[in-house]
């Protein structure tokens, strides 16, 4: 069989092979690449979720952050004790617009709250705080 | 199939020939009557040149010059022309037997010449000669009766040739070919790209990945990642919900409504509310259960008491 006489058919067939390894090399990187890139999306979000939180709740200046809370009331009014990552504090005859004052700092700063007390006598507030962070 | 095209029988084709029975592709050789030839000498320098201007050299030689194909070589200091029709070439070869796809290579007489400077016989009456350099048909008769003779043989075989271009065979014409090799190689160059694309973008997001876990190598660790979610998400969980109790309770505080008493812990929260009459009171029992604190109730007097775990 003279394959010269079938060369147009020949080099048709070749290009169109050609056509089809690209395309299923397309699908391939398609299909596994897609899984791959989903899985990495997935850890790299989980990651930048991670580094927040850990930021957010082991911060380095939360110590710093924390004494304001001793400074914003007069000192007669504070009995402070911290130790470490740890804080206990007694405030005692807070005005309402202390206590409301005290009680916003509280819940903006990045401390897990163990204890919260707060108790009225006559027209002033006394609080008990302990946290950690 | 052999790549090696001139290592195929050669077979002298004339108008007399015996029907041939041909098992293998042969090479064919073409007598003077298959063609018309024309010598010139051109001042061109490239064979493409001369191919180009070869139909207008045989206006008025042959009949429809565009109809004819054209071989063209040098010789010497003259380009050789030869114009053949390819259509009843094969026409001629199929009535002796012989298929296109038989036709490995066409030669013709004209390029063997220094080979017919004695004549070769053509059947009984006819016979090939070289007068001038010039490969013609002669009648035997002309012939001296003494005069040698030559076989026909492979050896007559040319370097060059025309490769038949399967016009018989093929059911796609060059046009066809080209457009659907381009349409093909076009698509295959777009999936190959887009695939190659797949691949880089792959890289990037990697190297994304790589670059945050150096700047956290503590989070190298898919065991270490999956603790230190678990604390910081079940911390900032149970953080939220604290805060956001401490907001509604504020929010529930209006005119004839204080706080006497107020204790959270790590799992527990409760208040008691000093309402300024029981109107307010039952106001304020709607308003946390309205608040999803459905624990709300009046104790004592006009106490609101609230108690929930966290």
């Amino acid at each position: 069989m003279n394959w010269k006489l079938y060369r147009n058919e020949l080099i048709v067939v070749v290009s169109l092979l050609l056509m089809l390894t690209a395309f299923i090399y397309k699908n391939t990187q398609i299909s596994s690449r897609s899984q791959e890139m989903s899985t990495l999306k997935h850890t790299a979000t989980e990651l930048r979720e991670l580094v927040v939180l850990q930021n957010r709740w082991a911060g380095k200046r939360v110590s710093k952050k924390v004494d304001k809370l001793e400074k914003m009331v007069p000192s007669s009014k504070v009995k402070w004790s911290k130790k470490g990552k740890k804080l206990t504090a007694g405030y005692s005859a807070l005005t309402a617009k202390e206590l409301n004052k005290l009680i916003t700092t509280i819940l903006s700063m990045a401390v897990q709250i163990q204890e919260l007390k707060i108790s009225r006598n006559s027209s002033s507030y006394d609080v008990e705080f302990k946290c950690k962070w | 199939m052999s790549f090696l095209g001139n290592s195929k029988a050669l077979v002298l084709a004339y108008s007399g020939m015996k029907k041939q029975s041909l098992s293998d592709s042969v090479n064919i050789m073409l007598s003077p009557r298959f063609y018309t030839l024309k010598k010139e000498a051109l001042p061109l320098k490239y064979l493409y040149q001369a191919k180009k201007i070869a139909p207008s050299l045989f206006d008025g030689l042959v009949e429809d010059p565009q109809k004819y194909d054209y071989f063209v070589y040098r010789e010497a200091d003259e380009w050789v022309f030869i114009a053949y029709d390819m259509e009843a070439i094969n026409d001629f070869l199929v009535s002796k037997g012989i298929q296109p796809e038989q036709v490995a290579k066409i030669f013709f007489a004209q390029q063997a010449s220094a080979s017919f400077t004695v004549p070769v016989l053509l059947g009984e009456k006819e016979a090939l000669v070289s007068l001038d350099n010039t490969v013609v048909s002669i009648p035997q008769a002309v012939l001296q009766k003494d005069s040698k003779v030559l076989s026909f043989d492979d050896s007559f075989t040319p370097k060059t040739g025309v490769t038949p271009q399967g016009v018989h065979a093929s059911v796609l014409s060059r046009k066809q070919t080209i457009g659907l090799t381009i349409f093909f190689t076009l698509f295959a160059l777009m999936f190959f790209v887009e695939g190659w694309r797949y691949s880089h973008n792959s890289q990037a997001a990697q190297e994304e990945m790589q670059t945050l876990l150096e700047e956290n190598p503590s989070l190298q660790s898919q065991y270490t990642r999956e603790s230190i979610a678990a604390k910081y998400r079940t911390i900032d969980k149970s953080e939220r919900r604290k805060r956001d109790v401490v907001k509604t309770l504020a929010g529930m505080i209006f005119k004839g409504v204080k706080v006497s008493t107020f204790q959270m812990n790590e799992k527990m929260f409760k208040i008691d509310f000093i309402c300024s009459d029981a109107k307010v009171a039952q106001r304020l029992v709607q308003l946390a259960k309205k608040s999803e604190f459905s624990s709300g109730k009046i104790i004592s007097g006009n106490v609101v008491h609230i108690e929930e775990k966290l």
